[in-house]
């Protein structure tokens, strides 16, 4: 064993560009510092956050269910109603926007490129920009809202099928081509089956996104539970935010766990 | 009785790929019903093209491919689909729909003689599901009809192709190296099935293989191919080693 090599020092690397990203960074770091105005706490910091506190663990268990159709209960169901709709729709159009995006053999690269640049342009706005427009377009309410989670999702999921149609493997449909198969029952016997999984998967984890997102539209007017919640924290019921919050957590949580024993089975 | 007539026939097939490479040159090949012909050659001799091109999975450029005497070159439309329900195909990755059950994979199969509305409903009759679990009782695997093809191993999975094509009903079976991804053992169990296939079913075999060994036990006539053109034409007992070293002899390729 004598007769082995030993080792080679690793061939040296220029470390400059590692240094350069460090001072670029402390540099970035110390200008946002001198942009802040002057630190300080206002008079009655404590007493707010003292109050804030003592609401978030008093939450104020008489809103979840009051019967009159404005409570928490409401919202949230409001909010889910919001986000299953939009993505639901989302998915829908998804799916042509999907096959033109796809880069596949025998086709044109500008078609799938021209399709790529457009969901990237779509997925630029946030909800909440689009969540805003649509309340100029349609006025403000769960409509707004549903609209605006569905446009958003459309480039996010649009982008996700279009991956899967680009992933998948062509010769289950080589194999319906010779068995005497025409191109669309290739699709519908081959691709389809294929893909099917993958689309409520990519569908399924884009609903849990978007029940976090619904749960803020109703900030700036799109219905659902963040309506409620601007409300008391602007007129300051901390109990009220405390359980609207909670309630929030429940779902939220609940909709993951869900979404993730579903989505696990259809892999 | 009469004169029994070429199952398959090539008539001076040429194939230049678009890229100006040489596929096929000028081959002519007349293949019998029943036959049990093994296509060998090196990689990239044109062996898959010469099997893709009997059904047309792949274009020739010009000459003429005839299946029971009809041109497949020439078929549009219906025509081309009817003839390729003659004709079962096994592909050296199995090609299966993996989250979809046995039986539905074997189903596939009919593709070629139901409308695409059936399709869209899965409406296949009971006389084709029987049929279907027939074809896999052939290849013994009738007790995993309803598992998903993924669960099998590839040997199975291989097996699975074979009751599919069967299930076309088929005048021809091509196999495109249908064992490069197996192991010797399933290896010959597939290799069997497709002998079976051939002998008591009468159904003609086209099937390229690397392995010399397994061309000489198991085909009635071997065809090689060197660099698009057809060197060898002969059976099996002409094949002898000085044959298919020239075969396989590469100076030539390309």
């Amino acid at each position: 064993m004598t007769d082995m090599k030993k080792l080679p020092a690793q061939p040296a690397q220029h470390r400059w560009p590692f240094w350069l990203g460090w001072a670029a960074v402390i540099v970035l770091i110390v200008w946002s510092f001198t942009g802040m105005p002057s630190f300080e706490l206002k008079e009655n910091a404590v007493v707010v956050a003292k109050s804030m506190l003592n609401g978030l663990i008093h939450p104020d268990w008489s809103y979840v269910w009051t019967g009159d159709g404005e409570d928490l209960t409401h919202a949230l169901l409001e909010t889910l109603g919001i986000a299953f709709l939009g993505t639901f729709i989302s998915a829908i159009i998804s799916l042509p926007f999907a096959f033109w995006a796809a880069h596949t053999k025998n086709k044109f690269w500008l078609t799938s490129r021209s399709g790529k640049f457009v969901l990237t342009a779509i997925r630029t706005f946030p909800e909440i920009v689009m969540a805003l427009m649509f309340i100029k377009a349609v006025g403000p309410g769960s409509f707004a809202g549903v609209l605006a989670v569905g446009f958003h999702s459309v480039g996010m999921l649009a982008k996700l099928f279009s991956e899967a149609i680009e992933n998948m493997d062509n010769g289950a449909g080589e194999s319906v081509t010779a068995a005497g198969g025409t191109r669309l029952d290739v699709t519908i016997l081959a691709s389809l089956p294929q893909l099917l999984p993958e689309f409520v998967s990519n569908t399924l984890y884009r609903f849990e996104l978007a029940i976090r997102s619904a749960s803020i539209l109703g900030m700036v007017g799109a219905g659902g539970v963040g309506t409620p919640l601007i409300f008391a924290i602007q007129t300051r019921s901390w109990s009220r935010v405390g359980i609207i919050l909670i309630g929030i957590i429940i779902m939220v949580t609940a909709v993951d766990w869900l979404s993730g024993a579903l989505r696990k089975r259809l892999v | 009785m009469s004169e029994p007539k070429p199952v398959i026939e090539f008539d001076h097939v040429n194939k230049i790929y678009d890229n100006g490479v040489v596929g096929l040159k000028d081959i002519n090949l007349t293949i019998m019903p029943g036959e049990f012909v093994v296509v060998v050659g090196l990689s990239g001799a044109g062996k898959s093209t010469l099997m893709r091109a009997v059904n047309r999975l792949h274009d020739i450029s010009n000459g003429d491919i005839r299946i029971d005497g009809e041109s497949i070159t020439k078929a549009r439309g219906k025509q081309l689909l009817h003839i390729r329900r003659k004709i079962g195909m096994i592909f050296q990755n199995f090609n299966l729909v993996r989250r979809a059950t046995v039986l539905k994979n074997v189903l596939t199969g009919r593709v070629g003689y139901y409308p695409t509305w059936k399709m869209m409903f899965g409406l296949f009759s009971e006389a084709d599901k029987q049929r279907a679990y027939e074809a896999l009782q052939t290849v013994e695997l009738e007790d995993k009809v309803y598992t998903r093809a993924d669960q099998l191993s590839g040997g199975q999975q291989q097996r699975v192709s074979i009751a599919r094509a069967l299930t076309q009903a088929p005048r021809i079976i091509l196999a495109d190296e249908p064992i490069a991804s197996l192991d010797p053992q399933t290896t010959k169990r597939v290799m069997d099935d497709l002998r079976r296939i051939n002998q008591e079913m009468g159904i003609t075999v086209l099937i390229n293989l690397h392995n010399v060994e397994l061309a000489q036990e198991y085909g009635t006539r071997i065809v090689g191919i060197r660099a698009g053109e057809k060197v060898f034409d002969g059976p099996v007992k002409e094949a002898d080693d000085a044959t298919m070293a020239q075969i396989y002899s590469g100076e030539e390729e390309g």
